[in-house]
């Protein structure tokens, strides 16, 4: 089945950034997490950062897709198969980024012999289980040649709430948290579930822009406005649960809640903090509200694409703004675990070991492998879109497709 | 009833002098880059500095290492129960288990904990810890296990078997009359971060 359809300039490159990947990993594992800019006191980087992320990604164009036919809303049918078939790959880049981050990857079957139940990233495990198989009978059911409507509304009324599941579950793992002070917040799972639905559905709006562009699945133009007009909607929500979650935090003007809060409004996380705010919400919301704006693509393609970032940025300033501040900040701190074997003994022999602040930087290893996860997602994304979206057309197929993609 | 170790820091007695540091260093096989146990200073930015501001200035440390909490935030996330508590109390790690997610460094209200980024580095270049200590390994995390391989033969931990100062006491506070309840009662220990709900088995007396 593997013709010369799927070889063109754009695959060939997301294979060799996959592989350039691939290659940091290996050196990853030869030289050990030693290789990232994480260390004792930030012990999560890039990797866990952009888990969320994707997780977020995945679930929300889920949510918007599933709806469709949970609550039967005829309009957003034809969206609902490259939908699916995004929020599959992403949910697989999100694995892919836990198993990079893991210091012991021979032993991740571990947590399948050995699972602690109290523990929420074996609930996430199980959830992102059941959500990828889901998604991938999902998918599978609406792809047929004669698609079972009966099975397709069952498997959606199943996503719909594991997709909110997903999400609110990889919040939990870090609003659990009582030694986290910007983490431990009842509001964390509605927050990443209102991020999931902005940023899922903008980068399904990227995607559909895209595939209107380059392939031959199409979509309608109206269509693209209203779901631009919900996407709006979405961020609106979005910064009004940042909102409330900042002024509850700042209100009260706890000392030690502070120091994380002074960080994220004007320490070195604010420019991700405000860049989320004013780039990723303000920005996308004035252009989305007006409905003239949504009708253009590439209107349609800034706003979504900020949108996208800015839910990235967030990841960014959640993260680390508990991790950056140990809750003992007692001199001389905490100690980093990374030595380096000086060349000659004296001076150098004792290195800068301490921190009693945190302070990360990833390395080139941690974006390389980044960079090909990301590029590997989108292989399968596409491989996927030829699959799936636009199979070779014969003759008796044609009619076939029109009708399915003009059903708006 | 059954056992619950604990410690007790004396805080009064404490002189900062990192003999402990060192010897759990030395006792426990700790890689370069990383101690269990620290000696942090209270008050001043650097490690020595009184608080306060002259002529009104004091010194004070906090011995600080896992605090093998009754309600442990690290053993409750791990994924594989490699952290566990143990039936007398301590909160040890299984290192053959642990997968290195990192999950309980992010749970641990003390930064206690510390992972192996790098291939352990020693100085002198061989394992210098006990003979019997749990082997680790790269890409898995490591603390404070009170000496497990001491106190399984019914012996203190090193710690506080080396305090010049005799400021670390070690016991079974499930039982009223061992020195360590004692202490609680008597001088009305302090845990740390009590808020955070964790319920330390290490107490401090000032
Ligand atoms: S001090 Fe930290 S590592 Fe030790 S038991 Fe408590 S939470 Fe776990
Ligand atoms: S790093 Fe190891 S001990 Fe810590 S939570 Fe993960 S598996 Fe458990």
């Amino acid at each position: 089945m593997f013709n010369k359809r799927y070889v063109n300039p754009w695959t060939v490159i997301l294979a060799i950034l996959s592989l350039v990947g691939l290659g940091a990993w290996v050196y990853q594992l030869a030289n050990g997490l030693i290789a990232t800019g994480m260390r004792n006191v930030v012990s999560w980087g890039l990797y866990i950062t952009l888990f969320m992320f994707f997780v977020g990604l995945s679930a929300g164009g889920l949510i918007v897709s599933s709806s469709a036919t949970v609550f039967n809303i005829k309009q957003f049918k034809p969206v609902a198969k490259p939908a699916v078939l995004l929020s599959s790959t992403c949910i697989i880049v999100a694995t892919l980024l836990i198993f990079v981050d893991l210091g012991r990857p021979d032993r991740f079957l571990n947590l399948v012999f050995h699972p602690q139940f109290n523990s929420p990233l074996i609930w996430d495990v199980i959830v992102i289980g059941i959500y990828l198989v889901t998604s991938l009978v999902y998918l599978y059911s609406m792809t047929r040649e004669e698609p079972n409507l009966k099975n397709i509304k069952v498997l959606s009324a199943i996503a719909l709430p594991v997709a909110i599941l997903v999400h609110s579950v990889t919040a939990w793992i870090f609003g659990l948290q009582i030694a986290r002070p910007t983490w431990h917040s009842a509001l964390m799972a509605p927050l990443f579930v209102a991020s999931a639905l902005d940023s899922g559905l903008a980068l399904l709006l990227l995607v559909l822009i895209g595939l209107n562009q380059f392939t031959s699945f199409k979509v309608d133009k109206k269509l693209i406005s209203t779901l631009g007009g919900l996407l709006a909607v979405f961020i609106a929500v979005d910064v009004y649960f940042v909102f409330s979650e900042i002024l509850t935090a700042l209100y009260p003007g706890e000392e030690q809640l502070m120091g994380y809060l002074t960080l994220m409004l004007s320490g070195s996380l604010a420019p991700f903090f405000w860049g989320e705010i004013i780039l990723g919400a303000v920005v996308p919301f004035l252009i989305l509200v007006v409905p003239k704006n949504r009708l253009k693509s590439s209107l349609m393609l800034l706003a979504s694409g900020l949108v996208v970032v800015g839910v990235l940025f967030k990841r960014i300033w959640l993260l680390f703004s508990s991790l950056l501040l140990p809750l003992i900040g007692l001199a001389p701190g905490v100690t980093l675990g990374a030595y380096q074997m000086p060349e000659t003994f004296g001076q150098a022999a004792t290195p800068g070991i301490w921190a009693t602040v945190g302070s990360y930087a990833p390395t080139w290893v941690e974006l390389a492998i980044v960079v090909g996860v990301c590029a590997f997602g989108a292989l399968i994304f596409t491989v996927g879109t030829y699959f799936f979206l636009t199979p070779v057309q014969t003759a008796e197929a044609l009619p076939k497709q029109g009708g399915a993609v003009s059903a708006t | 009833m059954t056992k619950k170790y604990g410690m007790v820091i004396d805080l009064k007695r404490c002189i900062g002098c990192h003999t402990c540091e060192i010897a759990c260093k030395l006792e426990n096989d700790v890689p370069m880059g990383m101690y269990w146990n620290r000696i942090l200073t209270e008050g001043g930015k650097y490690m020595d500095a009184p608080k306060g501001e002259y002529p009104n200035v004091q010194r004070g440390y906090l011995p600080l290492a896992c605090q093998h909490c009754e309600n442990a935030p690290c053993v409750k996330v791990c994924p594989v129960a490699a952290t566990y508590k143990s039936e007398d109390g301590r909160v040890l790690i299984n290192y053959e288990r642990c997968i290195g997610c990192r999950y309980c460094m992010a749970a641990c209200p003390y930064n206690v904990r510390v992972f192996n980024w790098q291939e352990p580095v020693r100085i002198p270049d061989f394992d210098y810890g006990s003979a019997d200590t749990p082997k680790r390994k790269r890409g898995i995390v490591e603390k404070c296990s009170f000496c497990e391989q001491r106190v399984n033969k019914g012996m203190q931990p090193f710690c506080v078997e080396v305090c010049p100062a005799r400021a670390r006491h070690f016991g079974d506070l499930n039982d009223p009359s061992s020195e360590v309840a004692q202490l609680v009662r008597t001088r009305k220990g302090e845990q740390l971060l009590e808020d955070r709900g964790t319920k330390p088995q290490v107490y401090y007396v000032r």
